[in-house]
């Protein structure tokens, strides 16, 4: 960067001293820092929301035939504890934590797309905002959390409730894709020389896999809950048995996007404590390739194991054989990082900062949760335990017990790097006991209520032997969690106030956040060190006994993309896997003839054939346009562009003319299944080409100015990539719905 | 008849496939000088799994009888038997290689069209088709694991790009498994309802072994999409030990410091 620029980056970003205060300046902020930090800082507000939503329903149960609140409210609480803890929480907190993180470990100035950055942070606002204005606007969702269908659908839940839910998740999925979408091209492109994928710290590379996680999981829910806005709104019956639509559809779809989801909240963590548990015991981490490979077979693995969460659904044996195989694999590459944690602290000289503590904790209460889920791989065992405590206590011990304790290990050992000031460890301590005390009092003695049939969700129990006063202990335990996050509050509240200064490095760790000031200035680095290893600072400190002999520091050359193309293939990807999904709920519901028009009897092959045509071409014109541009003719690119906006333009108005034709002879989305998907995937097929033919308008306008030969066409190779691969899903979408049909 | 008298009398001996496994071993050591290296395993595995997917009682079964034991069949071929095969080759100076797609086509479009309800059918009623089934799965087979696998290790993908090719093409067979294990009994391929007139046979598979049409369909569909993804997933896992095992390329770079952000220029 020229000496001369530092005022303004070249993103474009004020780093004038006065516009670093104030109110406007955190609100109008794209810098990565300050956008972590207002993650962190929401997160942490919803958390206290969704606290006390637990704390409430913990209230209810404490004693039995409780009438403290309604079966109504109590729906509502356990349904936004449920949507709050995971999508206003976990998720964004973790991506928080990345967003500060990951560009100052890799020697970054910023992330790669700063404004989208904010752009995501305040989809974050927009969506917590809107899941919580469903409780003024006719009572919040009631339906659970993973909303299952028919209970979500129009009939068995009359209020907004679910709409607002619905809409406030669309919201949030579009932040957190766009997000990932930063954050892959950051990692890809953004790397200081010298740090190859092989040398990013841990939690970079788990940030990374994480991120693919999100672009291929979200997707599924997208086209899951769109697909039951559709159903509430516009009368279709895809999940609604009365219409031929299928509930079990639903529930496939969303565990698509819900079991990545358990490792999306899992895998940064995991990646957390990669950090600060070699620090703590002096020792690197033991098989460093061993706990990235594992992440990414997790990752993989996580794709194809979710119908476990589906055993009571009647799959039939053989299906149930098969996932309950898969789902033990999975367990593997888990286990893999357990004893590389384990073995990295044995032998190590351990520091016991309450960092380090949680970390521990969180080794142990994972393992117990980790073991608690290999229980449901066996189906015969999850028909037994589906739906009761014995699932609650699992799935607290890996979320509180495990991410939760993780992400406060990382906070505890980032908060001096973040404030500039070290968090108290007497009350971190103190907290720390308070935290695991009230944790396990809490949520252990739900496995026995489990093991007893205590089915969660129901807002009340009978006074039977022994589940009065275990679940009496497990609010308790509730209130002393309770209170050890207030604690918590108040470490950090005072610590920012009358903390010891931190220092650089105050862990004497070796990731390169460490290497500048706390908290870092605004252009994080002044110097990046020259990187050789795993471990930067080591070797600078070491240089006659570095990391790796011989190892000298290369150019980050293996991905040498340039960001804008790199984020047009990761939302192309995510966009994939988006209708892919809806290809297959158009396949499923046409498996069989219903009543009703059908492909056959109301579409028009030729046509369609005709304007398919026209798309097609168009992205021949385009490609002649691109290459107009390469070889610097203007009125190549411009004329060329011009024919395939016409082009485009010629196939929506097919399409227009295809849907009149349709609502003529009375075919609509409640018509029946067929017409629904129909209208669905190629409707979201329409909205991309108009998506597209806007972008081709704009560059088409930005491109007017200019002379013969150095004329500006931003993004027209990007947007190449977009319409070419809407193209691409058309060729799909015909041969499934039309070339099936006719041919 | 019981299981194991079955298993004991199915063996089909039959003469082409003998000769091929024999002429593939004396190609094999005339090319690799008649000496004896840890590749051979490989290749030695590749010949037996493949005359034993075609002599043992398995294929008896694919003849028409178990829809699943098609499929086992039909992954075997396609992707161990090949891998093996490049597996054990010896290393060679110069080699062919297409666009990465094209590799990647050949493979995903040999589980999708020879599933196509015609093609199934046809393949395992008529012999002719059946002999070009099992090369084209061999060849395509070897095709898509050829810029993973090939003999000429210079002209490999590079790991990362490894990973993506194995992970797309694990859902793109996943869909196809997915939709056969969702799909009627029949809709995949029909002449798997209607079995040769066997009673002792099918009196076995039905009853002693539980296979109903349905269940034997849906078998078929999981064992592609659960076990099938195992195996482009333990490429994957294959590929990035590769990796780490690897030496990063040394650079002659001699200053200590950098400036920081080269980056940052790109904007």
């Amino acid at each position: 960067m020229n000496p001369a620029s530092t005022a303004i980056s070249p993103a474009g970003i004020v780093t004038d001293e006065a516009a670093e205060r104030g109110l406007l300046s955190w609100v109008a902020t794209v810098d990565h820092k300050r956008i972590g930090i207002l993650y962190l800082v929401t997160t942490f507000g919803f958390f206290l929301v969704g606290g006390v939503e637990a704390l409430l329903i913990r209230l209810q149960l404490a004693v039995p035939n409780n009438h403290l609140i309604k079966p109504e409210t109590y729906n509502q609480l356990f349904t936004m504890h449920g949507t709050t803890m995971v999508f206003l929480v976990v998720m964004p907190a973790l991506i928080g934590f990345a967003n500060y993180l990951v560009p100052l470990m890799i020697g970054a100035r910023d992330m790669a797309f700063p404004r989208l950055n904010a752009m995501s942070y305040w989809l974050l606002v927009l969506g917590g905002l809107l899941l919580h204005f469903s409780i003024v606007a006719g009572g919040a969702p009631a339906a659970g959390w993973f909303a299952y269908a028919p209970l979500s659908e129009s009939p068995f839940s009359s209020s907004n409730g679910v709409d607002y839910w619905i809409l406030a998740l669309l919201i949030l999925g579009i932040g957190s894709v766009a997000g990932s979408i930063n954050m892959i091209v950051t990692i890809l492109t953004l790397r200081a020389p010298g740090m190859t994928l092989r040398r990013v710290p841990l939690f970079v590379w788990m940030v990374l896999i994480n991120s693919f996680l999100i672009i291929g999981a979200m997707p599924a829910l997208n086209a899951d809950i769109v697909m039951l806005f559709i159903d509430r709104q516009l009368e279709a019956h895809f999940f609604l048995a009365n219409g031929g639509g299928s509930p079990v559809l639903w529930q496939h779809f969303f565990w698509t996007f819900g079991h990545p989801e358990v490792y999306i909240m899992a895998l940064p963590a995991f990646g957390m404590i990669s950090e600060v548990i070699p620090v703590f015991s002096r020792k690197p981490i033991f098989g460093y390739s061993f706990v990235a490979a594992s992440t990414v077979a997790i990752g993989l693995l996580s794709f194809g194991v979710w119908a476990h969460h589906m055993f009571t659904v009647g799959l039939g044996h053989t299906a149930d054989l098969f996932f309950a195989a898969a789902s033990m694999a999975i367990a593997v590459p888990t286990g893999i990082k357990v004893f590389n944690w384990i073995a990295t602290m044995w032998g190590g000289a351990i520091r016991c900062t309450t960092s380090m503590l949680y970390a521990m904790a969180f080794i142990i209460q994972f393992v117990v949760g980790g073991l608690s889920g290999i229980t449901f791989a066996v189906a015969p065992v999850d028909w037994q335990m589906h739906n009761t405590y014995y699932v609650v206590a699992h799935f607290h011990y890996v979320l509180f017990g495990g991410t939760l304790f993780g992400m406060l290990a990382g906070l505890y050992y980032w908060f001096p790097k973040i404030s500039g000031r070290m968090l108290s460890e007497k009350v971190g301590r103190w907290q720390f006991w308070l935290a695991v005390i009230g944790f396990n009092l809490t949520f252990f003695v739900q496995h026995f209520l489990g093991f007893m049939g205590m089915p969660r969700e129901v807002y009340t129990y009978p006074d039977l032997p022994g589940w009065g006063m275990i679940n009496m202990l497990s609010t308790i335990g509730a209130f002393i969690l309770g209170f050890s996050m207030l604690l918590l509050g108040a470490n950090i509240l005072w610590s920012l106030l009358r903390g010891a200064p931190a220092g650089d490095n105050p862990w004497n760790a070796w990731t390169l956040e460490w290497a500048t000031a706390s908290p870092p200035p605004m252009n994080n680095f002044e110097r990046v060190p020259l990187i050789r290893g795993r471990r930067p600072l080591w070797d600078l400190a070491h240089p006659e006994q570095p990391d790796s002999p011989g190892a000298t520091p290369q150019p980050a050359g293996e991905t040498a993309i340039a960001k804008n193309k790199a984020s047009m293939i990761v939302f192309i990807i995510s966009e994939g896997f988006f209708f892919l999904m809806l290809v297959i709920a158009y396949v499923y519901y046409n498996r069989t003839a219903g009543t009703g028009p059908t492909a056959a009897s109301s579409l028009n092959l030729r046509r369609t054939g005709v304007f398919t045509v026209c798309l097609f071409a168009s992205s021949f014109t385009l490609w002649l346009a691109e290459r107009g541009f390469r070889r610097r003719s203007r009125a190549a690119m411009l004329s060329w562009l011009a024919v395939t906006i016409a082009l485009g333009g010629i196939f929506l108005a097919g399409q227009a003319s295809e849907y009149w034709g349709l609502f003529e002879n009375g075919v609509t989305v409640h018509t029946n299944l067929f017409a629904a998907a129909f209208f669905t995937l190629t409707g979201f097929h329409g909205l991309h080409v108009t998506i597209g033919l806007i972008a081709l308008l704009i560059v088409l306008w930005l491109s007017r100015r200019g002379g013969e030969e150095d004329f500006r066409s931003p993004a027209l190779e990007t947007l190449g990539l977009y319409w070419h691969f809407v193209d691409g899903v058309w060729v799909v979408v015909f041969s499934v719905v039309y070339l099936r049909a006719f041919l | 008849m019981s299981t194991k008298e079955y298993l004991m009398s199915a063996w089909s001996w039959n003469p082409i496939v003998i000769g091929a496994c024999a002429i593939a071993l004396v190609a094999y050591a005339g090319l690799a000088g008649f000496k004896w290296r840890a590749r051979s395993w490989y290749f030695l595995g590749a010949v037996a799994i493949f005359f034993l997917t075609l002599a043992s009682p398995l294929n008896a079964l694919a003849n028409g009888f178990l829809f699943s034991a098609h499929m086992l069949q039909h992954m075997l071929l396609l992707l161990i038997v090949p891998l093996l095969l490049l597996l054990g080759l010896p290393e060679m100076g110069a080699g062919f290689r297409a666009p990465p797609w094209l590799h990647w086509f050949a493979g995903v479009s040999a589980m999708w069209i020879w599933h196509e309800r015609t093609l199934c059918d046809l393949a395992t009623r008529t012999e002719t088709v059946r002999v070009i089934q099992i090369i084209s799965l061999l060849a395509l087979g070897a095709l898509f694991w050829w810029p993973l696998a090939g003999p000429v290790e210079r002209r490999r993908m590079p790991p990362l790009r490894g990973v993506a090719y194995l992970f797309s093409a694990c859902i793109a067979c996943s869909v196809l498994g997915i939709f056969i294990a969702f799909s009627p009994a029949g809709a995949v391929c029909p002449v798997y309802l209607n079995p040769p007139n066997q009673p002792a046979l099918l009196n076995l598979i039905r009853h002693d072994w539980g296979f109903t049409p349905a269940r034997d369909q849906q078998t078929g569909g999981l064992l592609m999409w659960v076990p099938g993804c195992g195996i482009y997933l333990a490429g994957i896992l294959a590929l990035l030990a590769r990796w780490y095992g690897s030496v990063e390329k040394p650079e002659a770079s001699p200053a200590p410091f950098l400036p920081a952000h080269p980056n940052a220029e790109e904007h």
